[in-house]
């Protein structure tokens, strides 16, 4: 009884925005009985530019901003978890304070950058701040899983003969495949959701990202809030996390390093 | 054995070999040799610096001053990689991502070996280890000496020119162990290749080492074989390490005698002591029985508490615990030092 309570609490919201994507509009704002209608997903796909394309621009700036910010944050968390414990230590306080600077303060510094660098309206451009952003967190969480992995495992592939890149191909990074995935997709969401940049970098509509979107189809209207419309968007808008999140969850629950010490 | 030259020996040397760690010294002008087929075991307690030296030899850990030889050239400054050494980690180390096939390969493949001879290699190791059907398992679906197995199988296939094992027995349950050390020792013998066994178990020492190094503070306290180390220990130290039941030993004014608790004898209170021996009045606090032989617990006032080894249990509570004088160890009772005229209490 509780774990349905429970249930009902976290999945509540988002089978709201299901219901609601699919009454029309008249039922929702309480003036009809309606019945059941796919007219809000028909005008979102069909809208100029399509709610597709919006789609597609998130999961390329999604994923190139978790490919460079894993390709900067792996090489770094290891070389932290190797370092001597002192200077590992003030370093890791450097990453630390980086990640809990408040980011609203960079917004005017990041606009001049994109202005003077000819970075506004790319979105592979996006991906700049937004591993700058999820750098350190991302740093803090891949050395702590570095340094989780028994030190032994690696001295035994350095008396095999593994040179550093062996090491990490073959030994470290299959190990840190659970560690490496939960971070990746931590930033995934991060740029998935983010707004204030994007809204800024951003202005031609075709090249819009799902949170500047969205927030289009808000204020589209000045006489009525389209809640249907925005319910659908949000139900579209969250399908290909909760995909992300199924593929990789066993990834993420796996127990992978069990077994490698014995006892 | 004594020419130190680069000509002539062909096992491992170690000369003058010290590390230093900020003011720490972990292992202090440690020098030996171990001849191939030769099991070399370095013992003592945590923190003696047994670890320190195999990590030194196996080129872990940079070396602060001295030189290792193998095969008569000097591998000091080598990466672990060119030293042809293989180590068994007391942990083992096995990949736990991989199956148990792919650990023991995966070195081979890297280095660009033929895949028809990784194959028979495997082939050939496996069987020698009896791993076979455990092939496609991963470590973690292995027992304790199946892991132990793999992990000295994959120091097997490697033919390394010398074998570094660190504590391998340490985390098998006792009964295991007991059976492993005779396969082992034949296993490691067979390779034909100096090895180095580090433990803090002195029953693992005794029982498969050739010679045995003991270590305190990175220092070596002495080297020879267990019955030497047992029976002429070089000073208080060795003698108190080795033996189970440990030594008595019992303050003499700036001497302490050493008393093996075999040597001692077991009388009735007030008996006449014989000539040539010493006694000692107690009263029996304990006894433990281990099936062939009993070991008495005697308090004796003033002098503590000696534990007496005999095949059976005297019935009296009140006793008199003796000794032959001349077959006591005799140490200085501040410096720990062995004092000459201690015979050897099994020769008199």
């Amino acid at each position: 009884m509780a774990r349905m309570l429970l249930l009902l609490w976290s999945l509540g919201p988002m089978l709201w925005q299901l219901y609601s994507s699919l009454r029309p509009n008249e039922a929702l704002s309480g003036m009809g009985t309606g019945g059941w209608t796919l007219e809000h997903y028909r005008q979102l796909l069909q809208s100029d530019p399509p709610f597709l394309t919006t789609l597609l621009n998130s999961v390329v700036v999604g994923a190139s901003s978790t490919a460079l910010t894993l390709a900067l944050a792996v090489p770094c968390a290891y070389a932290l978890s190797r370092l001597g414990r002192r200077q590992a230590r003030a370093l890791t306080a450097l990453v630390a304070a980086a990640a809990a600077f408040p980011a609203v303060l960079l917004f005017l510094a990041l606009l001049e950058l994109a202005r003077d660098w000819h970075l506004a309206n790319q979105l592979l451009a996006l991906s700049l701040p937004y591993a700058g952003l999820c750098l350190p967190l991302a740093i803090l969480l891949l050395t702590a899983a570095f340094a989780d992995i028994p030190i032994e495992l690696e001295e035994a592939a350095l008396i095999e003969g593994m040179g550093l890149w062996q090491r990490l191909r073959w030994i470290l990074l299959p190990l840190m495949a659970p560690a490496i995935a939960s971070s990746g997709l931590l930033v995934f969401l991060f740029s998935w959701n983010e707004y204030p940049i994007a809204l800024t970098w951003l202005s031609r509509s075709d090249l819009l990202t799902l949170a500047p979107a969205m927030a289009r189809i808000a204020g589209s209207s000045v006489y009525t809030i389209p809640y249907g419309a925005f319910a659908a968007a949000t139900v579209l808008g969250s399908a290909p996390l909760i995909l992300l999140m199924l593929l990789f969850q066993r990834q993420i629950i796996s127990g992978l390093t069990q077994g490698a010490i014995k006892g | 054995m004594t020419n130190s030259g680069a000509t002539g020996f062909n096992g491992l040397e170690l000369h003058g070999l010290s590390r230093r760690v900020g003011n720490h010294t972990l292992v202090d002008q440690l020098s030996l040799q171990v001849a191939p087929g030769e099991i070399l075991a370095l013992l003592g307690p945590s923190g003696c610096g047994k670890s320190s030296t195999l990590r030194l030899i196996a080129g872990l850990d940079p070396v602060s001053s001295g030189d290792i030889r193998l095969g008569g050239r000097s591998i000091t400054t080598l990466p672990p990689a060119q030293r042809q050494v293989a180590m068994v980690f007391q942990s083992y180390a096995l990949f736990p991502h991989l199956s148990v096939e792919r650990n023991l390969s995966l070195g081979m493949e890297l280095r660009g070996m033929a895949r028809a001879e990784i194959k028979r290699e495997l082939d050939q190791v496996l069987a020698l280890m009896q791993l076979q059907e455990q092939r496609q398992r991963k470590p973690a679906e292995l027992s304790g000496g199946q892991r132990q197995r793999v992990a000295l199988a994959r120091a097997l296939i490697r033919r390394p020119a010398l074998f570094l094992l660190d504590e391998p027995m340490s985390n098998l349950d006792a009964q295991l162990r007991d059976n492993l050390r005779a396969e082992l020792r034949t296993l490691l013998r067979s390779t034909g290749v100096p090895v180095v066994y580090v433990t803090h178990d002195q029953h693992e020492a005794m029982g498969l080492a050739d010679r045995i190094a003991v270590l305190r503070n990175g220092r070596l306290q002495q080297l020879g074989s267990a019955e030497t180390l047992y029976r002429d220990p070089a000073n208080r130290f060795v003698a108190t390490f080795l033996g189970s039941p440990s030594i008595n030993l019992i303050e003499r004014g700036d001497l302490q005698l050493g008393l093996r608790p075999e040597l001692l004898e077991l009388a009735n209170a007030g008996s006449p002591v014989p000539a040539g021996w010493e006694a000692l009045e107690g009263q029996l606090s304990h006894r433990e029985w281990l099936g062939d032989r009993v070991i008495s617990h005697v308090h004796c006032p003033g002098q503590g508490t000696l534990k007496v080894l005999s095949s059976e249990a005297f019935t009296s509570d009140t006793l008199q615990v003796r000794w032959p004088k001349a077959q006591a160890l005799r140490f200085h009772a501040r410096s720990g030092e062995r004092l000459p005229g201690s015979s050897d209490p099994h020769t008199a």
